[in-house]
């Protein structure tokens, strides 16, 4: 006997303080032959052994036959081990599973109690639809055993059954009831269904009304806190499908409010009145008022006890009253507000869900003030108390017990609470805050907001005390995902944006904030000491200072700002933006057209203008491809401004711009690039609207935009492999020959035979550009000759600066400021008419847009979008300017006459939602395996993936089986004929053709008839005896039942009969 | 329904494990190590949920090396139900700002359904009681009554303790099937079935004796697994 028992092996990981790996890894080793013998007890040692480590993580699934085995031995002792063990270590994919199924069954039909109680404990953790099914029968008889522990795990045990295999409850669920309502049965039992009646409940409401009088004598009765809140929990999902259970609840509840002493009971009886709805439903009477007022006073108690644990329930309660009794929740304001500075974060985590609802226009400014202060005066964590690991992800967990036994010899009492310390704000905390007080503030359009100055400053406010974000979540996390991410400065951002444009009162005030926010001598001031923190928010205000730039107060200082050193530094979604900004804010400098155009102007322009292009040229070659190609665009941009302003076209043969030194300052300055970036105001746009715009009857989004694009594409793709540089050369040269060598040059010299290709595609691309403009373009047209032409006709059209306009912006490929000069090119009264006409307010009210709803949502942006849609159409079309407007009008109007659809559509939308809840509620009930959230998102999938596995396996299991079974005749006979058989061999074949005979229940002929095809089917054939089995005993047992008037009898009858049928057809078949 | 019973000592090591749902053994070890993390640095003085937060942003964990390094303790008990012997004070861990929402593992799940409405189905509530070296753990969906877990967490220790004759982690770490069968005579697959302390203590010695752990173990023999009742209690 010199093997180690469980209390050896704990010793000796005591006594192996550092080297637990290995000790561990040589325990493992010794279990590994240790349950291999044929000596039990060792076996079940080595088992236990094994289990104590798979707790910290060691695996032992290579041992789930030793499992069966140590399982099946006639021990109790053993047994317990095997069972424990089975518990702790089988999988869904544990292949022993499906011959566990026999011991199991054999174990539940066992006289005595004690080794009863084990499958019915074990089974919850293994079963499967199958083996469900094939347990039922064992199970069933159990409900009556006469011991009451039996009788109730076995109730637990059938709702497991019935969670993985629905089946299980129209033979059990008469069972259950009828236990349910005995009188004479034991409390204890009834307390477990009890239980399990509420797990059903609230998956299913509506079947258990029928049981309403017995459970509410068991309220009334009492005895059991446990049971009670279970009662009331069910109830309060029974209260509004039959309203009138709500009068007759409501004294037995008042009552337990007054009199018991258990703070839990008295909570659920709250939460119960709340949840189900009865404080709702008896809101006038003079009853209701009392009822409301008991609750709320014994809420306020328990805010007042100092109990953390009541405190937190009770704002738990007061969250649920808040969305239907805000005027009862602000009376307890006080108490409440209390909660925001508790020193627990969880409490503070609900206070501030809680303050989120009952904020008014009153408490706005209070709420958030309490909120700021403690964001300032808590310290940001720095980046150096950021731990990335957890224990379990590097090293696993080692078991060993502490050096000091007498502390684990300490006896267990509850831990004192006087360990006061405040932790700093955690970073999510600080999130979270942040996040409640945009949400608060920006609520239904800011309807609490009365000083938006104050706003504007607390957002200011917010940028300074965001936490840091983490670098990698950043470059991880999608640019979309706002509402996750960890970075508030985009939230921030956004409202500052918001408010700019939705408020025009305000919009000097945000641009100043923006401006303050962008100027890089501020930006210790503005920002977090530390840490990267709210840095997002310079997205927005870059935009905002850019597009508002008439606003800015200093605009010379935020042209330096956005060309620092720095800005290149910053995450290429902000530089974009700043890229974007720059010209507009130039323009804003250089736009004056009524400045004369002295040296010292021209000077100055040229000298900011170098300063662009100085910080624009290294970034043509950013590696991000958004900030490369605004880059490149303005670049390209600011050369021609900056030729138009020197007016030194000498250098240039080919530039043609004359201009000279007039006294009048070049056009391209103060005409052509505002033109580019002014026009329509922006306006707000609501989420969805776009996709409200129909397409017009006329279009077809299949068809492509030119019909050549493939060929193009093909003859680009060719042209690029070409080593040739001369024929790419000419290739590239032929259309613009002459006329455009200065552009051409300019981007050739850069990278002459890596750019072919791509220009060979933006040439191909260009067609696009071109027929939407005109229909007379050419279509093969190199972008350099694009912008000469475009130049040449800002010549033509100098005067028209909307004409020039549009060229420019297509050169530049911005989407939006066309659809302003197509604005522009419309009736105003057009336009207003189409404002008022898109069911923006309808569609956000509808769609139940929370926080971001938009009130001012305007046509404009749609209007905005339709035209191009509606250019593109013209493309297609090949048409002409005029008719083109005409279209345009009636496209206008199209809004209009489709308003109507429009609202069906979201009604159709709720409807879909609706939908989505009733299919998930179903899911649900029939397959709540998915419980465990770690796996609900994967359990569908997975639970497929496992059901077809499991039929192969089955199929395969059956297939062995019958092999088995040949072998095992083939040896019989053998036998018969006097040969010797190894023993070992046999006994195993003979237990396994047990196992078989046993589980097809007498189908075996069938099983063996049947070839590998028709192994699944075979079992079918099991499963429907048996089913007609268990059927006639529920025909028996619903004598009873039918009284009471339950569906489900019947439903599972005709269910039957059914299956009956099509059982017969298949016999008929097979015969 | 409750998810996971889950025990472990101050410093993280696993007790008992009890998962309702059946998980890999790496997610559970994972998760063990999150919540513990999470359980770990909260003062005494908060409550004992660890709630559902909608706006999760990231969750911090603790460095391996201080997890595995000697434990220090949160100081101890003297209010006690169970018994009146003073404990020495220990110094606190270093509080480490930790994130008060779920794990992440559960959190990243329940995020994926409705954000503000957790679903029945979700574990979504973390209920946990601290007794000097152990934590005990509940997790669970949003239907079980928060407080009446709370009661369960006693109900289980105080059974522990009515086997044990004053119980102390060594009870449970040498008899962790002991441990075991309580659990099971409280909680069957996910289900709570019996809350009366009577009977569940009643329930465990009708499956056997319960050994007690050896007065001194350097002196006990090693029979310990292979048959219970070998030791001679204190």
């Amino acid at each position: 006997m010199f093997e180690k028992s469980l209390y050896d092996l704990i010793r000796g990981l005591r006594n192996h303080k550092g080297s637990e790996k290995e000790y561990i890894a040589s325990s493992i080793k010794e279990c590994r032959s240790e349950i291999r013998t044929n000596d039990m007890d060792l076996k079940s040692t080595a088992l236990m052994k094994l289990t104590y480590l798979e707790m910290f993580g060691h695996d032992m699934s290579w041992a789930s036959f030793n499992v069966l085995e140590v399982m099946s031995s006639p021990k109790y002792r053993h047994k317990r081990t095997g069972y424990l063990a089975a518990v702790q270590s089988f999988r869904r994919d544990t292949e022993v599973l499906m011959l566990a199924e026999n011991q199991l069954k054999k174990d539940i039909t066992s006289p005595t109690p004690t080794v009863i109680s084990l499958p019915l404990g074990a089974i919850p953790h293994v079963v499967n639809p199958s083996m469900a099914n094939g347990l039922l029968g064992d199970l069933l008889p159990r409900l009556t055993h006469s011991h009451a522990a039996i009788r109730k795990k076995t109730v637990v045990t059938l709702y497991r059954l019935a969670l993985v295999y629905p089946e299980t409850l129209r033979p059990a669920w008469p069972k259950i009831k009828e236990r349910l309502l005995d009188d004479s049965e034991d409390p204890t039992v009834t307390a477990a269904i009890v239980n399990v009646v509420c797990e059903l409940g609230w998956r299913r409401p509506q079947d258990f009304l029928p049981l309403a009088p017995r459970l509410f004598d068991l309220l009334v009765e009492g005895g059991n806190n446990w049971m009670a809140i279970k009662l009331i929990k069910l109830f309060a999902t029974l209260t509004p499908l039959e309203p009138r259970l709500i009068k007759k609840l409501l004294p037995p509840l008042t009552r337990i409010i007054r009199e018991t002493s258990a703070m839990s009971l008295l909570y659920e009886c709250i939460n119960g009145i709340i949840q189900g709805g009865i404080l709702a439903a008896v809101e006038d009477t003079a009853e209701g008022e009392e009822v409301a007022r008991l609750c709320v006073g014994k809420l306020r108690g328990m805010m007042i006890e100092g109990d953390a644990n009541l405190k937190y329930v009770a704002l738990l309660a007061f969250d649920k009253i808040v969305r239907s009794h805000p005027h009862l929740v602000s009376q307890q304001q006080d108490v409440i507000l209390e909660c925001i500075d508790d020193a627990d974060i969880s409490i503070r985590m609900c206070a501030l869900d809680l303050v989120v609802g009952m904020v008014n226009v009153d408490n706005l400014t209070a709420i958030v003030g309490r909120l700021m202060r403690q964001l300032r005066n808590a310290p940001i964590v720095s980046s150096a108390d950021d731990p990335a690991n957890d224990r379990g992800r590097n090293t696993g967990v080692i078991p060993y017990a502490e050096s000091d036994d007498s502390d684990a010899e300490e006896s267990l009492r509850p831990a004192e609470q006087n360990s006061n310390e405040i932790p700093p704000l955690p970073e999510d905390y600080r999130v979270n805050v942040i996040r409640r007080i945009l949400e608060m503030c920006s609520r239904d359009t800011y309807a609490n907001i009365s000083d938006f100055e104050w706003y504007i400053d607390v957002l200011v406010q917010l940028v300074r005390v965001s936490p840091a974000t983490k670098p990698l979540s950043a470059a991880a996390a999608d640019p979309e995902d706002d509402i996750h991410s960890a970075d508030v400065g985009r939230g921030i951002g956004r409202e500052l944006q918001n408010v700019a444009i939705r408020v025009r009162s305000a919009r000097s005030e945000a641009v100043e904030a923006a401006q303050s926010l962008v100027i890089v001598d501020f930006r210790d001031k503005m920002f977090p000491s530390s840490g990267n923190g709210g840095q997002s928010v310079l997205k927005y205000a870059g935009w905002l200072v850019g597009e508002f730039a008439a606003y800015l107060s200093r605009p010379d200082p935020i042209l330096t700002s956005l060309m620092h050193t720095s800005s290149v530094q910053l995450p290429p979604r902000i530089l974009a933006v700043y890229i974007q900004a720059i010209p507009k804010v130039f323009s804003r400098l250089s736009g004056n057209d009524q400045i004369s155009w002295t040296p010292e102007r021209k000077t100055l322009m040229s000298l900011l203008m170098a300063r662009i292009i100085h910080f624009l040229d290294p970034l043509s070659t950013h590696p991000d491809l958004e900030v490369q190609e605004r880059a490149v665009e303005f670049l390209e941009l600011m050369r021609l401004a900056a030729e138009a302003a020197s007016g030194t076209s000498t250098s240039h043969p080919d530039g043609s711009n004359a201009e000279g030194d007039f006294i009048e300052p070049p056009l391209l300055l103060t005409q052509a690039l505002p033109a580019l970036f002014s026009g329509a105001e922006l306006n707000p746009v609501a989420p969805g609207a776009q996709r409200k715009v129909p397409l017009p009857r006329d279009i077809d989004l299949e068809e492509p935009i030119n019909r050549n694009l493939a060929s193009l594409l093909a003859h680009a793709e060719t042209a690029g492999f070409e080593s040739d540089d001369d024929d790419i050369w000419t290739a590239y040269n032929e259309p613009p020959a002459s006329t455009s060598t200065a552009a051409t040059s300019l981007s050739y010299h850069d990278t002459p035979s890596a750019m072919t290709a791509a220009e060979r595609l933006d040439a191909a691309a260009n067609p696009k550009p071109s027929s939407y403009q005109n229909a007379d373009a050419e279509d093969y047209l190199d972008a350099d000759i694009l912008l000469r032409r475009k130049l040449e006709r800002r010549e033509r059209y100098k005067d028209d600066p909307f004409y020039i306009d549009s060229e420019k912006e297509r050169g530049s490929r911005g989407a939006t400021p066309l659809g302003r000069i197509v604005r522009d090119q419309t009736e105003a009264a057009g336009e207003e008419l189409d404002i008022d006409k898109i069911p923006i307010m309808d569609l956000s009210k509808e769609l139940g847009m929370g926080s971001r709803a938009t009130r001012g949502e305007e046509g404009n942006g749609s209007g905005r979008r339709s035209p191009r849609k509606k250019k593109a159409v013209e493309i297609i079309a090949d048409e002409t300017v005029g008719p083109a407007e005409d279209s345009h009008a009636d496209f206008l109007l199209l809004p209009n006459n489709k308003s109507g659809t429009g609202l069906p559509k979201s009604a159709l939308l709720a409807l879909d939602s609706s939908a989505l809840g009733s299919l998930s509620l179903e899911d649900d009930s029939e397959t709540p395996n998915s419980n465990s959230g770690s796996r609900a998102r994967i359990s569908a999938l997975q639970r497929e993936r496992k059901e077809k596995e499991d039929a192969e396996m089955r199929k395969a299991m059956q297939e062995v089986e019958r092999l088995r079974l040949e072998m095992q005749r083939a040896s019989e006979r053998l036998e018969a004929r006097g040969e010797t058989v190894v023993r070992k061999k046999k006994k195993k074949k003979v237990r396994r053709v047990v196992d078989v005979e046993d589980d097809g229940q007498g189908v075996e002929g069938e099983i063996q008839g049947e070839k590998v095809d028709g192994g699944e089917e075979g079992e079918k054939e099991g499963v429907k005896k048996k089913k007609k089995k268990v059927k006639k005993k529920v025909e028996d047992g619903e004598g009873g039942g039918e009284g009471v008037g339950d569906g489900m009898g019947a439903e599972g009858e005709v269910v039957k009969k059914k299956k009956k049928k099509r059982r017969q057809v298949d016999l008929d078949a097979e015969a | 329904m409750i998810n996971a019973v889950l025990v472990f000592n101050n410093a993280g090591q696993p007790r008992l494990t009890k998962f309702y749902t059946q998980l890999d053994t790496s997610v559970q070890q994972r998760l063990i190590s999150e919540i513990f993390t999470l359980v770990a640095n909260r003062p005494n003085s908060s409550c004992n949920f660890l709630p559902y937060v909608p706006f999760r942003a990231s969750c911090f964990v603790l460095r391996a090396s201080r997890l595995l390094s000697p434990v220090s303790r949160l100081p101890s008990p003297v209010s006690c139900l169970l018994s009146p012997t003073p404990a020495r004070p220990r110094p606190a861990p270093p509080t480490n700002p930790t994130a008060c929402s779920l794990p992440p593992l559960l959190a990243s799940s329940s995020k994926s359904s409705t954000p503000t409405t957790p679903h029945n189905d979700t574990p979504s509530l973390v209920t946990y009681r601290h007794y000097a070296t152990l934590y005990f753990i509940i997790i669970s969906t949003s239907t079980e009554s928060p407080l009446a877990l709370l009661d369960l967490i006693q109900v289980f220790v105080e059974a522990l303790d009515r086997l044990f004759e004053n119980v102390c982690e060594l009870d449970l770490i040498f008899n962790f099937e002991t441990l075991h069968a309580t659990l099971g005579e409280l909680i069957v697959g996910g289900v709570v079935i019996e809350t009366q302390l009577d009977k569940v203590v009643e329930g465990v010695k009708a499956q056997g004796k319960v050994a007690k752990r050896p007065v001194n173990e350097g002196k006990s023999l090693g029979g310990f697994g292979r048959g219970e009742g070998l030791w001679a209690g204190r």
